[in-house]
């Protein structure tokens, strides 16, 4: 899609505004502007009808267009083709919250879902999952349920860990009773023709008869509405939940000698080259 | 004894003339159906709408019939938790709605529209939003 420059701007206020704005703030604006544009390409170029989606060989297609791999955490990768930035280092002690401002960031998704979560009541095991589910994204995406349990299964309770584990899963199967519906952005990445692969037909199948089937469920049901570009989120609402669940070490995360501290290194320390 | 029955007697009428009258009755929140539509995608937004940016899309054979909510909140209302809404159709299958309320009381005044998936052709017959029923048989010709 090309984008003119000046019209950006001028949607943005102007110039003197946009010299205001930070990089971050920036980059977030084209994003919400080109998404906008889209929508209306599309509207425009099919009439109203719907949106026509990827096969799954159009997307496999694509694979050798790109100097990454789709799978690689978005620490490792330029965000929209940019370079990487170099980060900001992490303190000796890293906690969750230290995570969540540099190396999550800006994290709006999660933070969304897990606002939603809060504000329907649901209980705190399950805020507390929304707001993990997807932040192993940030060191890798396939199998990003069962990566994500194993990153906060010694800290968190139980069925917080089952809920992130699982979410993956039941994000491919539809439950209109429980307000879950197969989301159009899963035909755009996987392709309208996509077949979940047998070993998450497999765990489909024993989560529907598990007695904790509703809380991975539930993390779907707030996954679905928490990609609004305009929602104001923050981390704040959710740190008694944090204190009173999440089992911070002493020695700070990556050094506790836990199953998943060298998890929690990669991410503090992701240009280390072996 | 007698008392209870009186008064569950008379809230049972209230119930009927609140149903039938197609209004709210729930204190303090003005619920008005206000448009039936039909769609091959729908929206996926809370209520009262942000601007979350995912849609479902319907099958082969299935649409989403997209019914349009006016809501008017006022000082009585008290804020609590409430159901998604639901419909049923002339033969009183129920269908769900993947919408949910959420901060009902954080603006006086909003419009949502909840989407039903439902196989091509379903008439509507009743919209449920908690204990209220909303007549929708005469809208969705």
């Amino acid at each position: 899609m090309e984008v003119d420059r000046r019209v950006f701007i001028a949607s943005l206020g102007g110039p003197a505004v946009v010299a205001l704005m930070d990089h971050e703030a920036k980059a977030e604006a084209l994003e919400h502007y080109m998404e906008e544009k889209l929508d209306e390409m599309v509207a425009q170029n099919q009439g109203g009808q719907p949106e026509k989606f990827p096969t799954v060989a159009e997307i496999e297609a694509q694979i050798e267009t790109r100097p990454y791999r789709r799978g690689a955490g978005s620490v490792f990768t330029g965000q929209r083709g940019e370079n990487v930035k170099k980060l900001k280092p992490m303190p000796d002690k890293p906690t969750l919250e230290d995570f969540f401002e540099l190396r999550f960031a800006p994290a709006n998704h999660v933070l969304q879902s897990a606002t939603r979560a809060m504000k329907t009541g649901m209980s705190e095991e399950i805020i507390l999952a929304c707001l993990l589910h997807d932040c192993v994204l940030s060191l890798i995406k396939p199998d990003h349920g069962w990566w994500g349990a194993q990153l906060f299964e010694p800290y968190i309770p139980e069925k917080s860990a089952f809920a992130i584990r699982y979410h993956q899963t039941l994000r491919f199967y539809p439950d209109e009773e429980a307000g879950y519906e197969y989301p159009d952005q899963y035909y755009r990445i996987f392709g309208h023709d996509y077949t979940p692969p047998q070993y998450i037909q497999d765990t489909y199948k024993m989560l529907k008869n598990h007695k904790w089937y509703m809380e991975p469920r539930l993390v779907t049901v707030n996954d679905l509405y928490a990609f609004d570009p305009n929602a104001k989120v923050s981390i704040e609402p959710f740190k008694d939940i944090i204190g009173r669940l999440f089992k911070q070490p002493k020695e700070g995360l990556g050094y506790d000698n836990s199953p998943s501290a060298h998890m929690w290194r990669t991410l503090a320390r992701p240009d280390n080259p072996l | 004894m007698m008392l209870t029955r009186v008064c569950l007697a008379a809230l049972a009428a209230v119930a009927v003339s609140a149903a039938a009258a197609g209004q709210s009755s729930i204190p303090g929140l003005d619920i008005k159906v206000t448009k039936i539509e039909r769609a091959a995608s729908a929206s996926l937004r809370d209520c009262p709408p942000g601007t979350n940016t995912v849609s479902a899309v319907s099958k082969p054979g299935e649409q989403f019939a997209l019914v349009t909510v006016a809501f008017k909140v006022s000082s009585a209302y008290k804020p609590a938790p409430m159901k998604r809404p639901t419909v049923t159709d002339s033969t009183d299958k129920s269908y769900f709605t993947p919408s949910q309320f959420v901060d009902v009381a954080s603006v006086p005044e909003f419009s949502c529209t909840f989407p039903f998936r439902v196989p091509e052709g379903t008439k509507l017959k009743a919209l449920k939003i908690e204990n209220a029923s909303f007549d929708l048989a005469g809208m969705d010709k």
